[in-house]
């Protein structure tokens, strides 16, 4: 069973559409960033998938149910943006305030990893630091052992040591848990030694949907002659070209082996090939089946 | 204990990052047959990449006979790497210089006999493993 | 969840209690004190027989207590001070502080998340409301004695008796509904009283005389203004004089001296005309005009006897109100975005 899956999801804000024709499947197991710029709809996305908000168009089921559906409610760990904390309780308010809300809850790892990052019980959420903050609203949505973690922009007002930490503390869990989790962040340079998969929107539109090895193996920069640059033999689509008077750059989707002897073939990073499914010029749908490349994670 | 590092801009897959660490170690010695392998959860616990990659890696390595996963206990090392036999090293020297000479007399520069050994042999790894 | 509501509103509560310990010190000290005046003074012996004129005693008594009458508008705030300060705020500053995208993606649902905390502040509310209730019942019982109006005129009603609670009641609920529509704390708080004024005033003003159907006596005038005809502190709702076949002359019981100085000679109108000194003619004059047009007073009222009678009949509409709200607000709760 799917994890979470969507199809046609749509949602609407009076004439605008925040999210459009989104569908997706997620396989239990696996660990998805969600990346876009601000605005893309992410958040949106999240918030319709813990049933926070209603869809307008479309389906979507998390765990084979209905959003917000009681039978999942404590199968679903959710961080929001800002890690919304209660300002004036203790963070041992906020852990009793876990297990009241929760029918199975781990207090003795919350209290051990408490204990290990070094944050103090008695201290009001309101004045711990960002990175903290994110700590222990992460320790909290963990500690329910869920199925399925959803966690949105949950590195955005870290610095690098705690955005560290955090994912440190954040792939520990899922190695004991098998927990699918599914990451939002503009900053691709953790997602990509993080997530199997990578979701790509943008206005409201999906780009791009892939496991991310395969993006990494199938997508190419080619460096090479001008006049050269047109159909190669093994490019599928070239995402974006950039032209000197003599020399073409190329970030292409490869079908197969580029053997053509006029262009130098690099390997690419993640971040340029999201970058140039981002922009609007290349113009590409996720839905295009050829993109559409998920696989299941074995485990 | 042995230490992952990852690089992320080497363009090496980073599963096939963690088993070459790996088989370094067994060449060199750092890693002994009976020796433990860190646990996923240590490994990701350390450097934060995905569990799964680490999977990848460890089954990867026991598919080629190196290590041994025990459920409930732990990946050990079965058996240490040796390096090639001593005359293999001259013999593969001696074709390799005829192979670059044979290149800059077809015409390529440095940098382009480099780029094709470069892409040539990432291409050989990826093979190797599919 | 018990433990979760409890920790929300624990600061409150305690508020609540310290406001509601001093307001019963500063009530039951001036009480006692009133209550040892109103018996020394003989006042109370005085109304308790039957046919006594307790005027000059009453005037005295209430002359010394004036200073008491603040103490009114503050207890009919009470109520919606309840509302403002538990209702409004309960939904409007979790979903202000973004604390609902956590609150709601546990294992509580909407639901039982809104049932929990309603029930806690509207136990506290009807806490604090019954005790100050009651208190106020108390303290106000000399006063109410010895003043004319009596315990069921409009705003004496208001303060004593059960009435209050379902205010408190009322005022919590219309705050969580406020609160859920508007999502904003501070105009959630000042929408919830003007709501709640919107509620209570057409009430007392226009609602609540038709309860039950008013009773309307007839009597003669005695003087220029007549006594009460009826037994106990009935609540007059209003009293007119009428002529020979019943029409309306006068307005609120008062002689209209434009009426009679038209059909009587010798009776000057209030306002004299040019030329005409003004001197009023003597009472033998004023009575034989009045015998003469057959003007009576009628007196439209509700009996004494009805008084708790109607204090249940409002407590139920506000309970009523109450509830329609809740269940407005369980369902706002579940569906908001």
């Amino acid at each position: 069973m799917n994890a979470l899956e969507a199809s046609g999801l749509g949602k609407r804000y009076g004439k605008k559409w925040a999210l459009e024709n989104c569908s997706f499947e997620l396989p239990a197991g696996s660990i998805s960033g969600l990346v876009g710029p601000n605005g893309a709809g992410k958040t949106t996305l999240l918030h319709i998938a813990v049933g926070l908000l209603e869809q307008t168009k479309g389906s979507i089921r998390i765990l084979g149910e209905r959003p917000g559906d009681p039978s999942v409610l404590s199968r679903v760990g959710f961080v929001a943006q800002d890690t919304p904390l209660y300002k004036y309780f203790s963070v041992a308010d906020m852990i009793s305030f876990g297990e009241h809300m929760n029918a199975s809850f781990d207090l003795a790892f919350v209290r051990e990893r408490m204990s290990r990052l070094e944050i103090p019980l008695d201290q009001r959420a309101g004045s711990l630091s960002g990175g903290q903050r994110a700590q222990v609203a992460l320790a909290l949505a963990l500690a329910k052992r869920p199925e399925i973690l959803l966690l949105d922009e949950p590195l955005a007002s870290l610095d690098p040591l705690a955005r560290r930490e955090f994912l440190q503390i954040l792939m520990e869990g899922i190695a004991d848990s098998g927990v699918t989790v599914v990451l939002s962040s503009h900053l691709l340079a953790d997602l990509e030694r993080v997530c199997d998969h990578m979701m790509v929107l943008a206005r409201g539109r999906f780009r791009l949907i892939a496991d991310t090895n395969d993006i990494l193996k199938n997508h190419k920069v080619l460096i090479g002659p001008r006049e050269r640059a047109g159909a190669i033999s093994g490019v599928a689509q070239v995402l974006h070209q950039s032209t000197t008077d003599r020399q073409a750059t190329l970030l292409v989707r490869t079908n197969g082996p580029i053997i053509d002897p006029s262009w130098m073939v690099n390997q690419t990073s993640l971040e340029d090939v999201v970058l140039a499914y981002l922009d609007s010029r290349s113009a590409v749908d996720a839905n295009d089946h050829e993109l559409h490349a998920l696989r299941e994670v074995a485990r | 204990m042995i230490e992952f590092r990852l690089e992320s801009r080497s363009g090496i897959a980073p599963y096939l990052q963690i088993v070459q660490q790996v088989k370094h170690a067994l060449r060199l010695g750092m890693l002994r047959s009976g020796d433990q392998l860190p646990t996923v959860k240590e490994v990701v616990g350390s450097i934060a990449i995905n569990p799964n990659t680490v999977l990848k890696a460890y089954r990867e390595l026991e598919h080629e006979g190196l290590v041994e996963g025990r459920p409930g206990v732990g990946t050990f090392v079965l058996k240490g790497l040796d390096g090639p036999p001593p005359h293999a090293h001259a013999a593969l020297r001696r074709s390799l210089l005829r192979w670059i000479r044979n290149a800059l007399e077809a015409g390529l520069d440095h940098e382009s006999v480099e780029a094709l050994f470069d892409s040539t042999f990432r291409e050989a790894s990826e093979e190797e493993i599919a | 969840m018990i433990w979760v509501a409890w920790r929300q509103h624990r600061k409150q509560a305690l508020i609540e209690a310290g406001v509601v310990a001093v307001a019963a010190v500063l009530l039951l000290l001036s009480g006692y004190q009133m209550l040892h005046v109103f018996k020394s003074s003989g006042l109370a012996n005085c109304l308790a027989t039957a046919g006594a004129d307790c005027g000059d005693l009453r005037d005295s008594f209430t002359n010394h207590y004036n200073g008491y009458q603040f103490m009114i508008p503050l207890f009919l705030l009470a109520p919606v001070l309840f509302g403002m300060f538990f209702g409004a705020p309960l939904i409007s500053r979790e979903i202000e502080n973004g604390t609902h995208r956590l609150a709601w993606t546990q294992g509580v649902t909407r639901k039982r998340w809104i049932s929990a905390r309603a029930l806690m502040v509207v136990g506290f509310a009807l806490a604090g409301s019954a005790a100050l209730a009651g208190l106020v019942t108390w303290w106000s019982s000399p006063l109410v004695s010895s003043s004319s109006s009596g315990r069921f005129s409009p705003g004496i009603f208001d303060l004593r008796g059960i009435v209050p609670v379902a205010y408190a009641i009322f005022a919590v609920m219309l705050g969580l509904a406020i609160g859920a529509l508007v999502k904003k704390t501070l105009p959630a708080i000042g929408l919830t009283l003007a709501g709640f004024a919107a509620v209570r005033v057409p009430i007392i003003l226009y609602v609540r005389r038709y309860y039950m159907t008013a009773k309307t006596v007839v009597t003669p005038f005695g003087q220029f203004k007549g006594p009460h005809p009826i037994g106990g502190n009935p609540w007059v709702i209003s009293q007119n004089t009428i002529d020979r076949v019943g029409t309306i002359v006068g307005r609120g019981g008062d002689l209209n001296f434009d009426y009679l100085a038209a059909r009587c000679p010798g009776i000057t109108p209030p306002i004299p005309g040019p030329g005409q000194a003004f001197k009023q003619a003597g009472p033998d004059v004023v009575n034989s005009c009045i015998n003469r047009l057959g003007l009576r007073l009628s007196t439209t009222y509700q009996p004494a006897h009805r008084y708790w009678t109607f204090q249940w009949i409002e407590f139920g509409i506000f309970i009523a109100l109450a509830l329609v709200l809740a269940w407005f607000v369980v369902r706002r709760v579940r569906r908001l975005a």
